[in-house]
Parts: C-alpha cells; sequence; structure tokens
C-alpha cells in the first residue's frame, strides 16, 4: 500500500511538470487555430521525454547524482558553465512566466488585476520553498493538478465530430488557410512546451531530494512512464476541447479565460472551478519547479549543499539562490510584460535549448563507469539519438522559423 | 597503462568535496604541485577552491572576469585560491573527495557562512 502511495506521488509530479503555463497557451493556441493536425507534436514530445525522463531517473537513481554535478564532471567547466548560464536564464524567464500565469488565473476568478496578484504569488512561491517538505510539494500541487481532467470529461460532453479529430490527429496536414512554416512554428513551440530542460534538472535533483537509489529506479521508471503520458492526455485533452467550440471562428487564445470557456459552456460553474483549481495547481507548481531548479543547479554547478531536505540554514547559498530569482523573476512581471507574451518567448527559446540539457544526459547514461550494468541497452540509444537529432533539428530550425513567421502570426 | 595510475581529470579534477560528516565543502576546483625542497618528484599538495582557481580554467574573457570578481571578493585581494592540504584526503574516486576535517575549520566556507550570516538566518524559520 505505501509502496502504491510512493509511486501515486511519483506519477502526480510528472504530471504537475508537464502541463504548465507554455503547455496550456500553447496546446489550446493550437487547438483553437489548428485543429488536432498538431496533435502529433504533443505525442512526439512526450514520447522523448519518457525516454530521457528515464535516462535521468537511472542516471540519478545509480551514480546518485543530480544533473549538474555530472555535466561538470563530464562534460568540463566552460562548457558547463555555458549550459548553466542558458539553463539558468530560461528558467528565470520560466518562472517569471509561470509567476504572471498564476496572477492571471487569480485575477480571472477575483477579478482584481493581476499586477496586484504577481508580488502576492511571488512570495507564495518563496514561501513554499522555503517551509513546505519536498513530498508536501508533490502531493498537494500533483493532486489538485489532476483536476485539469474536468477538460476531458468536457470533451466528452461536447458535441465534438470524433471521427474528424481523430483523423486530423491521424493524418497531420496542413489546414487550408494556413502557410507551412507558420503551421511549423507551432509545432515546434509545442515540443518546446512539453521538452522544458527545468524538468530534467528537477526531476533528476527530486530523486535526490528522495534519496532514489537502484532500488527505486523501479518507481522512477513507472513515474516516468504514466505520469509523463497522464501529462500528454490532459494537454490534448486541452487541445481537443478548443476545437468544436473555437475552431468556427478561428478565436486567437490571447487570454486563459478563453482556455477554461468549453468547460464552462458544458459543465458550468463547477466545471470552472475544477478548472481554474488545476490550472493554478500546475503552474504554481510549475513556478516553484523552475525557481528551484535555478538554485538546484547553481549549487551543484559549484558543489554547495542543496537542497530542501536540509534546514535553510544549512543550505544558505542554495536558498538565496533560489530567494534571488523569486524576486528577480517578480519584479521582471511587474514591469508590466505580458505574461502570454513572455511565456510564448520562453517557449520558443526553451526549444532552441533542449539539445544542452538533454545530450549530457545522454552521454553519462552510456558511461559505464558511472552507470555499470545500468548504462543505456542498444536500441535506448537507438532511440535516444534518433530523439536528439529531432532535438537538433527543432533546435536550429526554431529562430529562423520564428523570424520568417513573425512568431507566428 | 597500470592500474593504480589515475589522471587528474579522470578522478580529481570538478569532484565534489564532502568534509567528514558528509556535508558538501566544494569543488575541485584546480590542484596545487609542490617540488620538494631536497629535489625529489612533484607531489600533489592541496586541492584549491574557489573562484580564483576557477576562473583561470573557464578561460576566455569569461575566466579573466571570473578570476577578478572572485578576487574582489577574497579577505585582503589575496589572489591565490583557498587550499585544503592534501593531508586532509582521506579517501578519493571518481565520484567524490572526502576530507578528515570539518567543513566549518576550512577556509572554503566564507560564502556559506556569510549568506547564512546575513541573510538566510535573519529570516523566521531558516533552522527549523
Amino acid at each position: 500500500m505505501k509502496g502504491v502511495l510512493k509511486l501515486t506521488l511519483g506519477v502526480m509530479t510528472a504530471v504537475g511538470g508537464f502541463v504548465d503555463i507554455g503547455d496550456l497557451v500553447t496546446t489550446s493556441l493550437t487547438g483553437a487555430r489548428f485543429g488536432m493536425t498538431l496533435a502529433w507534436a504533443v505525442v512526439l514530445a512526450t514520447a522523448m521525454m519518457v525516454l530521457y525522463g528515464e535516462m535521468a531517473g537511472r542516471v540519478t537513481a545509480v551514480s546518485k547524482r543530480a544533473m549538474f554535478d555530472v555535466v561538470r564532471e563530464r562534460l568540463g567547466v566552460r562548457f558547463a558553465m555555458i549550459n548553466l548560464a542558458s539553463n539558468a536564464l530560461l528558467s528565470l524567464l520560466t518562472l517569471a512566466a509561470e509567476i504572471g500565469g498564476v496572477a492571471l488565473v487569480l485575477q480571472l476568478v477575483s477579478g482584481i488585476h493581476y499586477l496586484i496578484w504577481v508580488p502576492v504569488v511571488g512570495l507564495l512561491v518563496w514561501l513554499v520553498i522555503w517551509r513546505l517538505p519536498f513530498q508536501a510539494l508533490e502531493t498537494v500541487f500533483g493532486l489538485l493538478g489532476l483536476c485539469l481532467l474536468v477538460f476531458a470529461v468536457a470533451l466528452v460532453l461536447l458535441p465534438a465530430d470524433w471521427g474528424a479529430l481523430w483523423h486530423d490527429m491521424t493524418h497531420p496536414s496542413v489546414p487550408d488557410g494556413e502557410a507551412t512554416p507558420t503551421w511549423l512554428f507551432y509545432a515546434i513551440s509545442l515540443i518546446g512546451a512539453c521538452l522544458v530542460p527545468y524538468q530534467v534538472i528537477f526531476f533528476s535533483s527530486g530523486g535526490r531530494e528522495e534519496n532514489w537509489s537502484v532500488r527505486d529506479m523501479k518507481e522512477a521508471r513507472i513515474n516516468t512512464l504514466v505520469g509523463f503520458p497522464l501529462g500528454m492526455v490532459l494537454s490534448l485533452s486541452i487541445m481537443a476541447a478548443m476545437v468544436p467550440m473555437l475552431r468556427p471562428d478561428s478565436v486567437d487564445v490571447r487570454h486563459l479565460g478563453q482556455v477554461a470557456l468549453p468547460v464552462a459552456q458544458v459543465l458550468g460553474v463547477t466545471g470552472l472551478i475544477f478548472a481554474f483549481l488545476g490550472f493554478f495547481a500546475c503552474v504554481f507548481a510549475a513556478a516553484t519547479e523552475s525557481a528551484l531548479s535555478v538554485g538546484y543547479s547553481v549549487a551543484q554547478y559549484f558543489g554547495w549543499t542543496w537542497g530542501k531536505r536540509h534546514r535553510p540554514a544549512d543550505a544558505p547559498r542554495f536558498h538565496v539562490v533560489c530567494l534571488a530569482s523569486v524576486i528577480a523573476a517578480t519584479g521582471f512581471i511587474l514591469t508590466t510584460v505580458d505574461p502570454i507574451t513572455v511565456t510564448i518567448v520562453t517557449v520558443v527559446l526553451g526549444a532552441a535549448a533542449i539539445p544542452l540539457t538533454y545530450l549530457p544526459l545522454l552521454v553519462v547514461a552510456n558511461d559505464r563507469e558511472y552507470m555499470g550494468k545500468y548504462v543505456n541497452k542498444r536500441w535506448q540509444n537507438a532511440l535516444a539519438t534518433t530523439a536528439l537529432l529531432v532535438m537538433l533539428v527543432v533546435s536550429v530550425a526554431t529562430l529562423p522559423l520564428m523570424f520568417a513567421t513573425k512568431a507566428g502570426q | 597503462m597500470r592500474e593504480d595510475i589515475v589522471t587528474a581529470n579522470d578522478m580529481l579534477l570538478d569532484r565534489q568535496i564532502f568534509d567528514r560528516d558528509g556535508v558538501e565543502v566544494g569543488k575541485v576546483d584546480d590542484i596545487e604541485v609542490t617540488f620538494p625542497d631536497d629535489g625529489g618528484p612533484p607531489v600533489l599538495s592541496a586541492l584549491l577552491c574557489g573562484p580564483t582557481a576557477l576562473g583561470p580554467r573557464l578561460g576566455g574573457r569569461l575566466g579573466t572576469w571570473w578570476t577578478a570578481i572572485g578576487r574582489r571578493l577574497r579577505p585582503g585581494d589575496e589572489p591565490y585560491p583557498n587550499r585544503i592540504p592534501a593531508e586532509l584526503i582521506t579517501k578519493f574516486d571518481r565520484h567524490e573527495v572526502r576530507l578528515s576535517a570539518s567543513a566549518r575549520e576550512l577556509p572554503t566556507n566564507r560564502l556559506r557562512d556569510w549568506t547564512r550570516e546575513h541573510i538566510v538566518s535573519r529570516i523566521p524559520g531558516s533552522g527549523r
């Protein structure tokens, strides 16, 4: 029984880490504009996430080292430093986007302007990092995040043309009236929204926080095999729910409230409560995860004591970095930049930076002296290398596509 | 190659250093090798830690800046990095270095102590 509970906790972490503001915005944008013709991008990204998530869990369990410890040891100080700087910057941007996202959700619920909520959210994020034990963080936000299943329910109740949805999913093609580069740009955004660098850092550091060892490897594996696909189901149902509602007049989803429209239509206020609770939990969890990831990666690079398993007084530098990140991100959102724009920019830049985190992981998972008999199997390497090639193509194509399509307009 | 020969890169550089209680001390940013006065072969005399040791290894302008900033933060503008004498090493392998001293007695603890004293311990709940 205890084992089952432990397992569900892990699964929920994955769900909370997968669906965040970037994912909510991009999946609903694409659902409303392109129908299900881009669902393949989410499926592809999830498959890659499962593959690399499993590797991250295995490396952490076997070597008892978190991501950036290993990156610096294996790939040298200079490469690791560049890697650290770009990852920290991306995580900071993500953190800013998530804080803005939570504030937007609170604005929808309360009617009070989101900028008033921003400092409150920043404070809450920091309080959670400061006080809430790691396991509690996982459980509370993981469970609440499952409220988003309300989108799947709404989807079933909506007068959807299932045949057409399925046909779009299995026969991806550029819809009429849309240019191919734009369509591809959104495919890349979806991949960037799913494969966020902070997830691997957070997942491996979280494994250390829970003191994973070889015995927990099965648990880690099931976490990735169940958790990430569950996140995919949530994403796809949000995407699909946007199709029947908004497709005819092709509304541009620039507002979180519109994402909840389909749920409101079929399930009324109760549905809305669930949807907003789910939004809040997922985005808030992602905010704490990205803030923690900055602290994790910096502390691991420099060899400081890190983690929520220590008292803050015993890991002071780690907590100072986390606090500084929250302050910086909150300050950035308070400059009145549009949180949705920040989100989209972060997702696109993230897509360009994917190989930075995933390549070192692949290298380490093949290091026999670290991994012993737990090195990658040949089929895993074949899949992982293919995935890495896809990531490289995505990474190279991102910025040209963004400029060519004026960020998908 | 003999089994008991290791290169610095294989076994020492960038490894995590732990004190005798398993508390993180830092990373092996560089190593110090001394030529004995009696003319014997050079010996590993200390592990070096901190920005002034890491900076030169980063190289380029980034490394120069890193070293310069590290130097400003050192007491008395001392350019030489923190030393962890080799006598304190009880064990090292591919994954980590263990010391016989406590982190509190080592010179690498200044930033840790400063952040604890001036920031973290002033916030309620830091010692829970």
